[in-house]
């Protein structure tokens, strides 16, 4: 039995992709795994990035830019929401998406119940969009963080029925219909950047901007990645292994970013 | 300055069915329940309901069949998992549903506060959003750069409802030192056309006056203010008191089950004959003591 947990080592593969002096939104989520996808893994990657390689890495959470990640509250209720103690709350939250059309943010996490081999993603229907078999939340800010972010990270679960070909409602614009279709459409090139599952971590190539294998966690084989994909990703020649925690991160995972096991359990 | 303090009963009142409201707060925070819950005890339906993202306050409406169209970031109960009563009508083809991203969704506010009946976004190029919806979202060039932006339309909705933290009686409405900043309810009010602002508490006119840069809504604005203790409840008001875990876990189990109208309506709504009632039902003088946030 690996000392660490999937959910540890997705963590670290995230916090790997965050750089110095760099801003990261982190959005709210609901309960249960989404909460774990959309706030636990994401908060756990930001202040590890913040203790080892970007001691300047910054994040801003719900309304607060640079929340104090050594302080992340127990619950997320209210209250605690509203004393957290930052750097900056807006005066509304405009100024946040002022922030995102502008471009002020490097990386974003998002994850969705499908997404397709160019990196759309859908979290608003599933089937007719106007009377669907399942109504999902809507949008939120993921379609800006796709339109406007820098390198939006996807954190999610490898699932045939999450991965498909194509996607039944565009919410987020990824890679669209490939190659330089994103661009025509009237946005900036970077679309989504990487996508963190439970076991592997995929790209976009640079011609089709397909999807690729990039690596595959520690005992996890090609066939169980390409069993759980409703698309056959590219496969380069190389299939790298994706790291695992060190036992020290996985220490500080533990007992001092946290210590109430409040972000990561589910 | 003029009087606009009124009863809740009066203040619902003032809206008609079939009027298009755009609801303040967050999801759960600030989210006008009191009002809500008195207006669906005045049997109010046909509503257009505008949001950022909606929460608490669309789905009980949509619970009771109220309303039969919804534009908005998001509609759930964050914490509280899905927003069951709002997922059913929309999946049963009942209520209509404008799907917006924040960026977009929020300049359209915007227009409305500087009263333009467009305004142009990119976050919606290549949506299903835009898709869907070409009616009220119209791809465009920009004449200066070329550039493909879309043009969407200004909220311009019929009533505003927001509830707040203090206000005097005159309607000027002002935060406290810490909340939860996270809505864009002094952007409804800017660009509203009939306001209604229900409050935590009324507070004497001197201590509006006393810091007035803390006055984020000015009685100009406003067309009634009513004093409404517990007003967001089950939902937080931050700075006041938290959510009720109990409550809304009672809530959401009988929406998922689908005995929402029957067990819930009946007995917190329907069955309550005003606001007092309603807190008289909804928990115990313990309970409520819990909640307060200092």
């Amino acid at each position: 039995m690996a000392y660490y947990t999937m959910n540890e080592l997705m963590a670290v593969a995230a916090s790997k992709e965050l750089r110095d002096e760099e801003l990261g939104f982190i959005g709210v989520g609901t309960d249960g795994r989404a909460y774990t996808m959309a706030v636990g893994i994401p908060m756990i990657a930001a202040r590890l990035a913040q203790m080892s390689h970007a001691p300047n890495f910054t994040i801003f959470w719900n309304n607060l830019l640079s929340p104090k990640l050594d302080e992340i509250p127990p619950y997320l209720t209210q209250d605690y929401l509203t004393k957290w103690p930052c750097a900056f709350q807006p005066v509304t939250c405009e100024d946040k998406n002022e922030m995102l059309a502008n471009g002020r943010f490097d990386v974003s996490f998002d994850s969705a119940s499908q997404i397709d081999q160019y990196g759309n993603m859908n979290i608003t229907a599933i089937g007719d969009y106007k009377k669907p078999k399942v109504r999902l939340v809507g949008c939120l800010a993921q379609p800006d963080h796709f339109a406007f972010v820098k390198r939006p990270i996807i954190l999610t679960d490898l699932k045939k029925r999450t991965f498909v070909e194509k996607v039944d409602f565009i919410t987020s614009v990824g890679y669209l219909d490939g190659g330089d279709s994103r661009v025509k459409a009237g946005l900036k090139p970077y679309g989504p950047w990487k996508v963190i599952t439970d076991k592997c971590i995929l790209n976009f190539e640079n011609e089709e901007r397909r999807m690729q294998l990039e690596s595959l966690h520690p005992g996890v084989t090609l066939e169980e990645v390409l069993d759980n994909m409703g698309f056959r990703p590219v496969i380069p020649e190389v299939i790298k292994t994706t790291e695992e925690p060190t036992e020290e991160q996985v220490k500080v995972i533990r007992e001092v970013i946290d210590p109430n096991h409040s972000l990561l359990r589910a | 300055m003029k009087s606009k303090l009124m009863a809740l009963e009066d203040a619902v009142k003032l809206v008609p069915s079939g009027s298009s409201v755009a609801f303040g707060g967050s999801i759960l925070r600030r989210q006008p329940m009191a009002f809500v819950r008195e207006m669906i005890r005045q049997g109010k339906k046909d509503l257009t309901v505008y949001g950022y993202p909606c929460g608490l306050a669309t789905d009980t409406l949509a619970g009771v069949g109220a309303v039969k169209r919804v534009e908005a970031v998001y509609t759930g109960l964050f914490q509280f998992g899905m927003s069951y009563n709002f997922r059913r009508a929309v999946e049963n083809g009942e209520l209509e549903i404008k799907d917006y991203p924040e960026v977009a969704q929020a300049a359209r506010y915007q227009a409305a506060a500087m009263n333009i009946d467009f305004i142009v976004t990119k976050d919606l190029l290549g949506t299903g959003m835009a898709k869907y919806n070409p009616e009220d979202i119209v791809e465009m060039v920009s004449p200066f750069t070329g550039e493909k932006y879309h043009a969407v339309k200004a909220i311009k909705p019929d009533f505003t409802v927001l509830h707040e933290y203090v206000a005097d009686e005159y309607g000027n409405v002002q935060w406290p030192d810490h909340r939860d900043a996270d809505d864009l309810d002094m952007l409804f009010a800017k660009g509203s056309r009939r306001l209604i602002v229900t409050v935590e508490k009324i507070v004497p006119h001197n201590q509006i006056t006393s810091r007035p840069n803390m006055t984020f809504i000015p009685h100009s604005w406003v067309e009634a203010v009513v004093e409404v203790p517990f007003g967001t409840h089950p939902a937080p008001c931050d700075a006041f008191y938290d959510e009720d875990d109990d409550h809304m876990a009672l809530y959401q189990k009988l929406a998922k089950e689908g005995t929402w109208y029957e067990e819930y309506a009946k007995k917190f709504i329907y069955g309550t004959k005003d606001h007092w009632d309603y807190l008289d039902k909804a928990m115990s003088a313990s309970h409520m003591a819990k909640l307060i946030v200092r």
